[in-house]
């Protein structure tokens, strides 16, 4: 046996030198999973024992346990679902209506230079208009029924699903093009081949933010006529100063996009494995 | 220096305003000014409060009043409520009686009424609406209405005429449209069948041949639209303030009736003294033209009497609709003893 | 087939990038274009691909194309241009979608191509799951696929690390072993050229002119040996030494800039 592996030899010999001492340590990512749910559970706790305590007005801050109340009795009287489901028909379609609409817009500007040069200012000038300030003429043109709530979110939908297809138009790789023309591919097929798959991350991206916009925006469109809704609840929490059920009709909206961000992920995941 | 200036000030202030009253000055120079808050909405309703502050009236009762504007009636309330403004004149909704549930607000004495002949809040029926056979205010059980919001006066007013011609409110449908110019939106653009507006927009509407007037609230059913609130809290541990404040609103207010809500033996309003002078005042405050300000001013009580039973009816009626808490007992709302009713 | 230039320039804007570039390539010859980077080495293979339109000059092509040729000049690209989120065989099968093949003629170009390159049991993987030189062999394979009566190549070997090139240089030679596509190989290697060229043009700094055209006597399956060293070594001497002249101006007037 060679003395080099010899287990006392080696000894010896680390025993002589000095150790490395460890310093790569830190900056580095670790996954907590049960750090963000403990932190949830102590700010919740926190917040009862303050109500408890007397520490805070119910009706400033009403404790989780009102607000948990408020929502097994929306639960049970069945208003939740109620709620819930002219909401999301609301959001659904309307966010589908705006993003057909917002992709086809987009895709005409990524490709066509002059739909761009025309595109960009109109979209520069209609994108900052808020939409709440639009709703009487929005009433006006589309009336008080669905419609006028499927265009609120529609319209708030579209222009940003505009500009996130445009740009995820330019960030397709331009050598993936010209390798696709050089071997003659029909404009067509470059389009459905490479354009649209080359788009889809940054479209995907587009599509969490118009999510969120979709969500915000259903509470200003239930502004308007709305008989259900979580937005027309929220809001009539807020008029009655129940904030106990306001606060529970915020928590569902919460969860909402939550959920909603959830199935994007998942999607996203599916269909961007590639990256 | 500064101090000596602004007391001398206060007593010239002070001084004028005590003589013409004729109460002894000794009182008003006691002591320095106490500060105080009160949250208004800019309407012609709130010109007892304008007409106390630009007369003087709470001067001479020691009392530097600040006034706090706000835009809707769901503010004020709150305002008082987070300690934002000390006390509070606005229309009465379930919003309010919810914070005066949970011991936030309490009614000190009334406000503006609607009143037969004084045209406060109109109700209106769209063209088609009322050539189908949309009359009268009756003929309202089963049309499409546009209200504010759920639980605004405008949904207690539908309830009111609900129960004076024997249906319900579930035999409406009402329409929350949150504000005004979307009332007017849906309406102008057939949305609804109806709404109740403001008296100039009413006016406006039937000028601009967009509807056809049906009557006014006032006429068909009088009630006590607002209220001079405060919290209890106030009340309780600085009751001489709210004391001195009462006395100084009820000047304004008695001041208020004779000039705008005197009538003659035929029912039509007559001029009251000082009728110019407070109507400037009021057109000052709301920043509206006098001509338009003079065409709404509500009806108050000269002595702040409140419509106890319709208070309670108010209550009743958010409780039937689910809307206020059913345990709120509808005489806890008000605190009736300063303002001696 | 062959590629015939003739006086041609290009200028983007008020750059001249190539100025009176004759040219011909005689069927089945590979030559290798070097030169000093931005001489306009890749202006010319886009050119010769007709992707991009010169300022003057003409470029022509002549002579036969083999059976079943869909694409007669196909390019093989440095970054190899692979659609990240298709399969190698789709990446393949992608340049084959336009053309009217039965299904059973387009599985047999998808595989013979795939299984020359010895990407057979890869067919499935995405382009990321593959090491660079594998990648490029997804490029060949799909070069290949159309059956091209010339390639151009665009510094194919530059984004792999020296053994990968070692192996891949070996495909391509056991590729024109096979079939007598000619080929314009742009590179800046000088052992590459030495490896895989019949003839060697050298171009100057920007504006691109040609400075000479060296021809390598020895055959390619040859090279190897040590008899061929002798002659490599003076190809290589003189060719190194009109490049690094070249090199060394290009390198200053980028200073300059």
């Amino acid at each position: 046996m060679p003395d080099s592996l010899n287990p006392t030899a080696v000894s010896t010999a680390s025993s002589l030198g000095q150790p490395v001492r460890f310093r790569g340590g830190g900056f580095t990512v670790k996954r907590h999973p049960w750090a963000a749910l403990a932190a949830f559970a102590v700010l919740i706790a926190l917040w009862e024992g303050a109500s408890r305590l007397g520490l805070a007005s119910p009706l400033f801050l009403p404790p989780p346990s009102a607000v948990g109340h408020a929502l097994v009795g929306m639960v049970t009287d069945g208003s939740l679902w109620l709620n819930l489901k002219a909401s999301l028909g609301r959001i659904a379609v309307g966010w589908v209506l705006g993003t057909a609409g917002g992709m086809l817009v987009g895709f005409a500007m990524g490709i066509f230079s002059t739909a761009r040069a025309v595109g960009v200012p109109l979209v520069s000038a209609f994108f900052p208009i808020p939409k709440i300030a639009l709703l009487p003429l929005f009433i006006l043109w589309f009336g008080i029924g669905e419609p006028s709530k499927f265009a609120t979110i529609g319209f708030g939908v579209f222009f940003p699903t505009v500009i996130a297809t445009y740009s995820a138009i330019d960030q397709v790789p331009r050598n993936l093009i010209r390798m696709a023309q050089s071997f003659g591919l029909p404009w067509r097929s470059i389009l459905r081949s490479i354009v649209l798959p080359g788009a889809l991350p940054g479209i995907l991206a587009g599509f969490r933010i118009t999510a969120s916009i979709a969500l915000i925006l259903v509470v200003a469109a239930e502004m308007i006529g709305a008989e259900y809704g979580i937005g027309a609840f929220v809001l009539m929490a807020g008029n009655l100063m129940q904030t106990d059920t306001l606060l529970a009709g915020v928590l569902v909206l919460s969860l909402l996009g939550l959920a909603i961000g959830t199935v994007l992920s998942q999607l996203e995941r599916r269909l961007l494995n590639w990256r | 220096m500064t101090l000596a200036r602004l007391t001398r000030r206060a007593v010239i202030a002070t001084a004028g305003a005590a003589f013409a009253a004729g109460i002894p000055m000794s009182a008003a120079l006691a002591q320095p000014l106490e500060k105080a808050t009160v949250g208004v909405l800019a309407l012609s309703s709130s010109g007892p409060i304008f007409i106390a502050k630009a007369k003087g009236y709470f001067e001479k009762e020691g009392l530097d009043v600040e006034l706090k504007m706000f835009t809707s009636a769901q503010q004020v309330p709150v305002a008082v409520t987070s300690g934002d403004a000390d006390f509070g004149v606005t229309g009465l909704t379930a919003g309010f009686y919810n914070l005066a549930s949970k011991g936030a607000v309490t009614i000190i004495a009334a406000q503006s009424r609607d009143e037969p002949s004084f045209p406060l809040s109109a109700y209106l029926a769209t063209n088609a609406a009322f050539d189908a056979g949309l009359k009268t205010p009756a003929d309202l059980k089963g049309k499409r209405i546009a209200i504010t919001t759920v639980g605004s006066t405008f949904h207690y007013m539908i309830g009111l005429l609900a129960q004076k011609h024997g249906f319900t409110v579930k035999d409406v449908t009402m329409v929350p449209l949150q504000d005004v110019p979307k009332m007017v939106a849906a309406f102008k653009g057939g949305q609804v069948d109806a709404i109740i507006a403001p008296s100039t927009v009413s006016r406006q509407l039937v000028a601009d041949g967009a509807g056809k007037m049906l009557g006014w609230v006032g006429d068909e059913t009088p009630w006590q639209l607002g209220a001079l609130f405060t919290a209890p809290k106030t009340m309780k541990d600085r009751r001489p303030l709210v004391e001195k404040f009462v006395r100084a609103y009820k000047t304004a207010l008695a001041e208020y009736h004779a000039a705008f809500n005197g009538k003659d033996a035929a029912g039509n309003l007559v001029k009251g003294p000082g009728y110019d002078e407070l109507l400037g005042i009021i057109a000052d405050a709301t920043k509206q033209k006098p001509d338009i300000v003079a065409a709404g001013l509500p009806y108050v009580d000269p002595q702040a009497r409140l419509l106890v039973d319709d208070i309670v009816n108010q209550v009743k009626f958010w409780q039937s609709e689910g809307q206020v808490d059913k345990a709120l007992d509808p005489k806890s709302v008000m605190d009736l003893s300063i303002a001696g009713q | 087939m062959r590629l015939l230039v003739s006086d041609l320039t290009h200028r983007y804007d008020d750059l001249t990038v190539l100025d009176g570039i004759d040219l011909t390539l005689a069927e089945g010859e590979i030559l290798a274009v070097i030169g000093p980077s931005g001489c306009g080495k890749s202006t010319l293979l886009g050119i010769a691909g007709g992707i991009v339109a010169p300022s003057s000059g003409s470029i022509r092509v002549e002579g036969e194309v083999p059976d079943g040729c869909l694409n007669p000049i196909t390019f093989i690209f440095q970054d190899f241009a692979l659609l990240p989120w298709r399969s190698v065989e789709d990446n393949v099968g992608l340049v084959l979608e336009h053309h009217p093949l039965s299904a059973a003629e387009r599985r047999e170009r998808i595989d013979s191509g795939l299984r020359r390159m010895g990407l057979w049991e890869f067919r499935q993987a995405l382009p990321k799951q593959l090491s660079g030189g594998m990648r490029q062999r997804v490029g060949i394979a799909r070069a290949l696929a159309v059956r091209p009566a010339m390639l151009l190549l665009d510094e194919p070997l530059s984004a792999l690390d020296a053994q990968t090139r070692e192996l891949l240089m070996d495909d391509f030679l056991e590729l024109w072993r096979r079939e007598k596509t000619t080929a314009l190989y742009v590179t800046h290697n000088l052992d590459e050229a030495l490896r895989l060229a019949d003839r060697v043009c050298v171009l100057s700094r920007r504006p691109g002119r040609i400075r000479e055209l060296v021809t390598i006597e020895e055959p390619r399956e040859r090279r190897q040996e040590p008899s061929a060293q002798a002659h490599l070594a003076e190809v290589r001497d003189r060719l190194w030494h009109l490049m690094k002249a070249e090199a060394q101006m290009a390198d200053r007037e980028i200073a300059r800039a």
